[in-house]
């Protein structure tokens, strides 16, 4: 095996490499493994294409997208240097009200399938892309389920069939706070069982 | 037109002549039947490890007459639907169901199957395969146990053994309801044996031009399957796989291998095989 390089001294050289590359436009940071390279969404073509070329990031591992609520949405890359041995995570960022970005799949082309789950997960519109329909879901599916706007509805049209919860079911210990999963709606608060004081609903 | 036949046959029954046979030749039906499952698996997620390890040489499921080595739904007589189904994969679920021939029975092993799971909340989790098909056994498990879903046959066999079939699908409550007709386009199931002749003059039969005029994804060019120029390269010739080098003599074991933990192969002098003294 390879006498590996020292990973602070790998990543400074990517650093530097970046920085040499974009000036004060991107910001760099240590993540777990690696380097993570933030980048504008008008230079996430450029920033691919220099990683690849420049960088000797050859493999495409993932592409996907984070729901950072105003913030907008985060899309972020896992690239990697099988010759090299580096990771390096390139991340951009679109607004939430308009989430476009430009296509990856011209840099990588096995980006096309990860585009379009990010596409009808998180809503984010990937122009250029050559077949940007949904991948995953059933037809006829509405809304981005990954965003954490997004309702999931299952209890309000049947109730959870077991009795996992203290006091749930009928005996035993008085009721506690009900824990539940994020995105699930307190009862009440949402579907036809809403009640009259309804808080500020997402609109989903 | 000899290519496209449209006669509907009559769904195979089973009922009038089993409900006419005599007690004792039920008992040997039915007899018959609990012991020659010819199950398929639809193994979808952790699950059908389960459903793999029962189907293994340690539990061997082959000893209660399930046998898993039906070619396809066509040919077998139990479903096992081990795993999570989604909303996409359901109506695969269900079409492969209605492919399965009469008597049929359904096993669904384990949490996701029977009610959704944990995945209760989810936005693509089917909440429960029965939903979709009717089932016969429960298995309750998240994943169950080998053992668990022996217990589920051996309950799905006791069920077989006290049936009716002449009950089953002539009256009372039937158990596998048959499935609704649905239309369905004449290329989907019923397509010619041989290929059609020139366009003929005459209008195209309605189901053909339906069929035709059906949006799909097929007429979209789909960019990832963009077929591929064949490419030619010579047959590398597998080379015979030499016999295994001997080791050397002096070669001990592996250095990571311990072989004490394997009882009677070593003896320290112990009193019995597994290394203990009294």
């Amino acid at each position: 095996m390879n006498a590996a390089p020292d990973p602070n001294e790998r990543t400074a050289e990517l650093t530097a490499a970046w920085t040499e590359r974009f000036g004060t436009e991107i910001t760099t940071g240590e993540t777990f493994g690696g380097l993570a390279v933030g980048v504008p969404p008008e230079h996430w073509v450029a920033a691919l294409a220099f990683a690849r070329d420049e960088l000797s990031c050859g493999f495409f591992d993932w592409l996907t997208g984070v729901d950072e609520l105003e913030d907008g949405f985060a899309v972020v890359v896992h690239v990697y240097s099988l010759e090299r041995r580096h990771h390096l995570l390139v991340r951009t960022r679109v607004p939430r009200a308009e989430p476009v970005l430009p296509t990856a799949t011209g840099v990588y082309r096995g980006a096309a399938w990860h585009e379009r789950e990010t596409f009808e997960m998180f809503g984010v519109r990937f122009e250029g892309h050559p077949h940007l329909v949904p991948l995953l879901l059933p037809d006829g599916f509405e809304g981005n389920p990954l965003r954490k706007e997004f309702v999931l509805a299952a209890r309000v049209a049947k109730p959870w069939p077991g009795a996992k919860e203290p006091g749930e079911s009928g005996h035993g210990a008085p009721s506690r706070r009900r824990v539940r999963p994020p995105g699930v709606p307190e009862e009440g608060t949402w579907g036809p069982a809403r009640r009259p004081p309804v808080p500020e609903n997402p609109d989903a | 037109m000899p290519c496209v036949s449209t006669i509907d046959l009559p769904p195979p029954s089973v009922g009038p002549v089993s409900r006419l046979a005599p007690k004792p030749i039920k008992f040997v039906l039915n007899w018959g039947r609990r012991y020659s499952l010819w199950v398929f698996n639809f193994g979808l997620a952790c699950c059908a490890i389960e459903f793999i390890a029962t189907s293994m040489s340690r539990h061997d499921f082959i000893r209660l007459g399930v046998i898993p080595f039906a070619p396809g739904p066509r040919q077998a007589d139990l479903m096992v639907v081990s795993g999570t189904v989604s909303d996409k994969m359901a109506p695969a679920v269900r079409r492969l169901y209605e492919q399965m021939p009469e008597p049929k029975y359904v096993i669904s092993f384990g949490a996701c199957s029977n009610c959704g799971g944990p995945y209760w909340d989810s936005y693509c989790v089917t909440k429960g395969v029965d939903q979709i098909i009717p089932v016969d056994v429960y298995v309750p498990g998240c994943p169950p146990r080998p053992e668990a879903l022996l217990h589920g046959i051996v309950h799905l066999q006791e069920k077989i053994a006290g049936e009716s079939l002449g009950e089953r699908y002539d009256g009372g409550e039937p158990m596998s309801p048959p499935p609704a007709p649905r239309p369905l386009s004449a290329t989907v199931l019923r397509r010619p044996i041989q290929p059609a002749p020139e366009p003929a003059p005459e209008p195209a039969p309605e189901p053909m031009s339906e069929a035709a005029s059906a949006p799909g994804p097929v007429a979209e060019p789909e960019a990832e399957t963009r077929p591929l120029p064949p490419v030619r390269e010579p047959v590398r010739e597998e080379p015979v796989r030499e016999e295994r080098p001997s080791p050397p003599d002096d070669a001990g074991p592996p250095l990571d291998h311990d072989p004490s933990i394997i009882p009677g192969l070593t003896d320290h002098g112990h009193d019995d095989e597994i290394g203990r003294d009294r």
